[in-house]
């Protein structure tokens, strides 16, 4: 009898140890996600700064938005969707891939080009 | 010809680094980014007046009317600068709908700085959590926008407004 009193709560204990680490493990990692994501973001209010890094009023209320919709399990994609939409994408420390920013992406494949291209007739004026 | 053959990639780069520089830096200052939602469609939102809780504006409320919102609090010091401008804007423009929005601001001292410096809004609506202002992407007090009477925003300015914004940004679109 006291036995089996001693292995229901053992079980108890087991499952409540599981269960909170679980449970700080979640909030360490939704913190986490949250310092990657605004990081990323830029602070409207400030110079150069992240919202991440930033302590102005504007940038603690972007952290509050971002955590809570990562544990309403918004993706990254959706909140930075989100923001955008309101801010801009100046927002955004990288820009995104679209067409506006298609020759801010493709600049250095270009120089690259014209930079290999110039080699090629240095190397051959060389052998010459 | 060589020469032609060589110096010809550098000036194609050399043009399309101008062009792009010029339209990279064509009127736009880094400290006021443009809107994101200019012509687009004025946020969906909801906020109580400061005088009676019981009494409510929503988004479509402004429709068919010609809207400007303006974002202020008792604390912020710019918008002081800015607040007599509005009886002004009131004044010649009776016609136009102005809808304040007391963002994040207690109401005893919203109610105290409407009463010392007048208030010149049609209605006052209630932003005490900021989330009216997130919609409208304000990120610094005061903010103002113009909206179409097709619920459009087809303006926004940050900052105080001046006599000169006024006179030569607000008014031709009136």
């Amino acid at each position: 009898m006291k036995l089996n009193h001693f292995y229901k709560l053992s079980h108890i204990i087991i499952f409540s140890f599981v269960f909170f680490t679980f449970k700080i493990f979640a909030v360490e990692n939704i913190d986490e996600r949250v310092k990657k994501l605004t990081l990323e973001l830029r602070c409207m209010t400030c110079q150069n700064q992240s919202i991440y890094d930033s302590d102005a009023e504007f940038s603690n209320d972007i952290k509050k938005i971002v955590k809570n919709k990562l544990k309403n399990g918004e993706s990254e994609r959706d909140i930075k969707k989100f923001l955008v939409e309101r801010y801009g994408e100046y927002i955004l420390f990288r820009p995104l891939m679209n067409y506006n920013n298609i020759f801010l992406w493709s600049f250095p494949f270009i120089l690259l080009i014209i930079g290999l291209f110039f080699v090629l007739i240095k190397s051959k004026g060389n052998k010459v | 010809m060589n020469r032609v053959f060589i110096l010809t990639p550098l000036m194609v780069l050399l043009i399309i680094c101008v062009f792009s520089l010029a339209y990279l830096l064509s009127g736009k200052d880094p400290n006021k980014p443009p809107s994101a939602l200019l012509n687009k469609d004025v946020p969906i939102f909801e906020s109580s007046s400061l005088y009676n809780s019981k009494d409510i504006i929503k988004s479509k409320d402004i429709k068919n009317k010609k809207t400007l919102i303006n974002f202020f609090a008792s604390w912020c010091s710019p918008c002081k600068i800015e607040h007599p401008l509005f009886f002004e804007i009131r004044k010649k423009h009776p016609e136009l709908y102005l809808l304040g929005f007391n963002h994040k601001d207690l109401t005893s001292d919203a109610k105290k700085y409407l009463e010392d410096d007048g208030n010149p809004y049609d209605f006052v609506g209630v932003d005490s959590d900021g989330l009216i202002a997130l919609e409208f992407g304000v990120f610094g007090l005061p903010e103002t926008y113009l909206i179409n009477e097709d619920g459009k925003i087809i303006y926004k300015f940050m900052g105080p407004i001046t006599m000169d914004v006024l006179k030569n940004e607000i008014e031709p679109l009136l």
